[in-house]
């Protein structure tokens, strides 16, 4: 038995090692599509790269902005600076509030005392976190944070992920990466925004549809609500419009609101501001630039009229 | 608890290490442990239900005690009787319930009267085909003067709730697997190695292979009306591998994790893709069901010694008897007659191409390789029917498949994950064919290796799990039965 355990044990670090071997080369050498279950792609899709190098850099701002891509593609800082409110976007593509966590505790230090606004789309809800974590894992530094957000989502994809993500930032980095501020119709914009050049929605439809949320995103969802405030941080939920045919569509949104409402101040844009799908929307889920510039402009003075933009 | 889950991966280590910490002179101890550890193992997934195979136990134990006081014929039927009654009444009830409610209603419908009758919610307790199964051997074997009943519950209870086999077998014949709880369990080196070796196997069929085909086959079968015959017909022979490495992984997990607790379970799948014909995939095909029924009903109704037509026969009723095991549904009845329908050409066949002689080694070999592939293609098809969630179903897709888009080029959406599993599949089959001389496909692979190219190819394995897997749970498709 001792020898079997022995045998055991070296063998367990032997195939530890073979693995985090194996993983170098298959993260180097193959191409994405040969290996399912390790997504690192710095830069791609989103400018989360360009977005955390520029918060680095940028040290004061007002408001910062979390969320999925409705945030970063639905908040405008020029239009917030146009009424004299600094605001910086922490949106990625998919973002959940597992990871909205993990920034938030990553930097706090740049949040504490500030505002935020928590874009709460409700679909992040229902997702387990994994695509938002590899990008994430891929295009900022990785920490203790990393990996408490991989024990949340307890995926071998994203345990994958930051084993390689951990190993490639000793051996090669990522800082000398260079971001292209356009990637097909969409430009990086400073504070975060990615604006995409104007188009509008072709005709949609969907189906009657019901969301699974699932029970721990809300879970983590309130523990931001408890880290924000212990850190004198001022919250404002806000639910981004989307078309009317997808809003419609979905049969379970009510127990959403009625949740949110007891966080804090929520707006929901789909009821407070109508917009039209084929002329505000470049898609099936985002503002097009016109939708943007209205939807900001009556957030902000939505928020203003509310007292909770502008610094008392 | 699922051997493909978290909770399996830390209660395995913790019942290994106490099971040996128990002296192994007090084999009473260790049967007891065993017993506890593996009602707990149950009881992650529904505790109420232990009472049925506490039942189960009590009845069998005290009906094999009772066969052996009792010498006249007509009361040890008796007491034959009672224990199908209880095991097949309670198996019966919570699997074919509702099924033979819904057929009746639905054969009086037919007839223009209606028929109002309600069936009940009634969940399946997992396991209770195979610990039914197990259970009734026990029983059977006494009646037939071939085994001594036990008088040792403790152990006996040991036998029927064993957890690495309690929920999707093999299916233990207690001439087999009795005895092992009364001799002395020794720690054996080689014995554990080779366990630990046949799980990992298992491990990666299960969440490499059938995992990853089953995404492929489900779209085939939620979409069969809108996709092309070739598409359909990928789905199908995925299926079929998906079915194999699903359940022989089951198989290879639940054999290799009792022999690290010192015991032998019967080999449950021989490499039956590589089957030459019908008859030869039903002997390696869930080897410890179809030897049940042969032994426990073909045997007994006269199996081959009453001329042609009582061989046909008794080869349906063990065909039907079998495919309803699996569920109430009519799919699975048709899945067994064409079965049959292969078994009956199979002998037909076999008797003319006996009497035909190939001298040409090349021709013998094609006509090998070609009946491998035959056999595949014809088990494929059978398995269409026992997929599918109903006879209307199983028609599209036959209907849908043979269309003229059978010849065309499959155009998937998504080739990436096509790749992969392509990849991973032959694999498989390479390694199996490699290894199908042996118990399990990895037994003897690199056998005359130095240690360190061994632990290279396990260590290989295990990441090829690890980058491979599919990263959403799914039961074992066994489980369900």
């Amino acid at each position: 038995m001792k020898y079997f355990a022995s045998i055991l044990f070296r063998f367990i670090l032997f195939a530890i090692f073979t693995y985090l071997i194996l993983l170098l080369i298959w993260g180097y050498m193959l191409p994405n599509a040969l290996k399912p279950n390790l997504n690192y792609m710095v830069g791609g899709n989103g400018f989360t790269n360009s977005r955390l190098k520029e918060l680095k850099q940028n040290p004061d701002v007002d408001v910062f902005a979390f969320g999925s891509s409705h945030t970063y593609r639905g908040f405008d800082p020029r239009i917030f600076k146009k009424h004299e409110i600094s605001l910086f976007n922490m949106g990625s593509s998919m973002q959940t509030p597992i990871q909205i966590k993990t920034l938030i505790k990553r930097y706090i230090t740049k949040i504490a005392h500030k505002k935020v606004i928590l874009e709460v789309y409700p679909y992040p809800f229902c997702l387990d976190g994994i695509e938002s974590a590899v990008d994430l894992i891929a295009n900022d530094r990785n920490d203790k944070h990393s990996l408490s957000m991989a024990l949340d989502i307890n995926n071998i994809k994203t345990y994958n992920t930051l084993i390689f993500g951990y190993l490639n930032d000793q051996f090669s980095g990522k800082s000398d990466f260079i971001e292209n501020p356009i990637f097909e119709n969409d430009t990086y914009v400073n504070g975060g925004f990615v604006e995409k050049k104007l188009s509008y929605i072709s005709c949609t439809s969907f189906n009657e549809m019901s969301w699974n949320y699932k029970e721990t995103q809300f879970e983590v969802f309130e523990e931001i609500l408890a880290l924000l405030k212990a850190q004198n941080v001022e919250i404002i939920l806000v639910y981004a419009p989307i078309p009317k045919v997808l809003y419609n569509a979905v049969n379970n949104q009510e127990i959403f609101h009625e949740r949110m409402e007891t966080y804090g101040p929520y707006y929901n844009f789909n009821e407070i501001l109508q917009l039209t799908d084929t002329l505000h929307f470049f898609d099936a889920n985002h503002l097009n630039q016109i939708g943007v510039e209205l939807f900001n402009e009556k957030l902000i003075e939505v928020l203003n009229g509310d007292g909770l933009l502008k610094n008392k | 608890m699922f051997f493909n889950s978290l909770d399996f991966a830390i209660f395995l280590p913790i019942v290994f290490v106490l099971y040996w910490l128990i002296p192994k002179k007090k084999i009473n101890s260790q049967n007891l442990f065993i017993v506890a550890v593996s009602y707990i193992f149950y009881s992650w997934w529904n505790w109420r239900f232990l009472l049925l195979i506490l039942i189960s136990t009590i009845v069998d134990y005290i009906i094999g005690l009772a066969l052996t006081k009792q010498s006249i014929p007509g009361k040890r039927k008796t007491l034959l009787i009672t224990s199908l009654v209880v095991n097949l009444g309670l198996l019966g009830f919570f699997k074919y319930f509702n099924f033979f409610v819904d057929s009746f209603t639905s054969a009086f419908s037919f007839f223009g009267k209606e028929l109002s009758a309600n069936s009940l919610n009634i969940i399946l307790p997992v396991g209770i085909s195979f610990y039914t199964f197990q259970t009734l051997s026990y029983t059977l074997d006494i009646y037939r003067n071939k085994l001594k009943p036990t008088n040792n519950f403790i152990a006996f209870a040991a036998f029927v709730s064993f957890f690495p086999q309690l929920v999707a077998g093999p299916i233990e014949r207690a001439t087999n697997f009795l005895p092992q709880f009364f001799t002395k369990r020794t720690f054996n080196y080689v014995q554990a190695t080779n366990g630990l070796k046949q799980m990992l196997w298992g491990l990666f069929k299960k969440v490499v292979i059938a995992d990853n085909c089953a995404e492929i086959v489900d779209y085939t079968f939620y979409h069969t009306d809108n996709l092309q015959g070739s598409i359909l017909a990928v789905g199908a022979i995925l299926f079929t591998i998906q079915l194999y490495a699903d359940f022989s992984g089951y198989s290879d997990i639940a054999i290799g994790t009792a022999r690290l607790f010192g015991f032998n379970l019967k080999q449950n799948f021989a490499f039956p893709l590589f089957s030459k014909s019908i008859a030869e995939f039903w002997r390696r095909w869930h080897i410890s069901l179809s030897t049940w029924l042969r032994d426990y009903l073909y045997i007994p109704l006269g199996g081959n010694r009453g001329g042609s037509w009582q061989t046909m026969k008794n080869i349906s009723l063990v065909f039907i008897f079998g495919s309803l095991w699996h569920g109430a549904n009519w799919t699975f009845i048709v899945w067994g007659l064409i079965n049959v329908a292969y078994f009956v050409t199979n002998i037909a066949f076999k008797n003319t191409y006996n009497t035909i002689k190939i001298s040409s080694n090349l021709i013998n070999t094609l006509i090998n390789y070609g009946s491998i592939l035959l056999t595949f293609c014809l088990t494929s098809l059978a398995f269409i029917v026992f997929r599918s969630e109903n006879l209307n179903h199983a028609f599209n897709y036959f209907n849908q498949m043979f269309s003229s888009s059978l010849f065309s080029l499959p155009e998937f959406n998504q080739t990436s994950k096509i790749a992969n599993t392509t990849l991973m599949v032959l694999l498989l089959l390479c390694i199996e064919w490699n290894g199908k001389n042996n118990l399990y496909a990895i037994e003897k692979f690199g056998f005359d290796w130095n240690r360190l190219l061994r632990w290279c190819f396990y260590s290989f394995i295990i990441f090829l799990i690890g980058m491979y897997m599919q990263t959403t749970f799914s039961p074992f498709i066994y489980f369900q039965f």
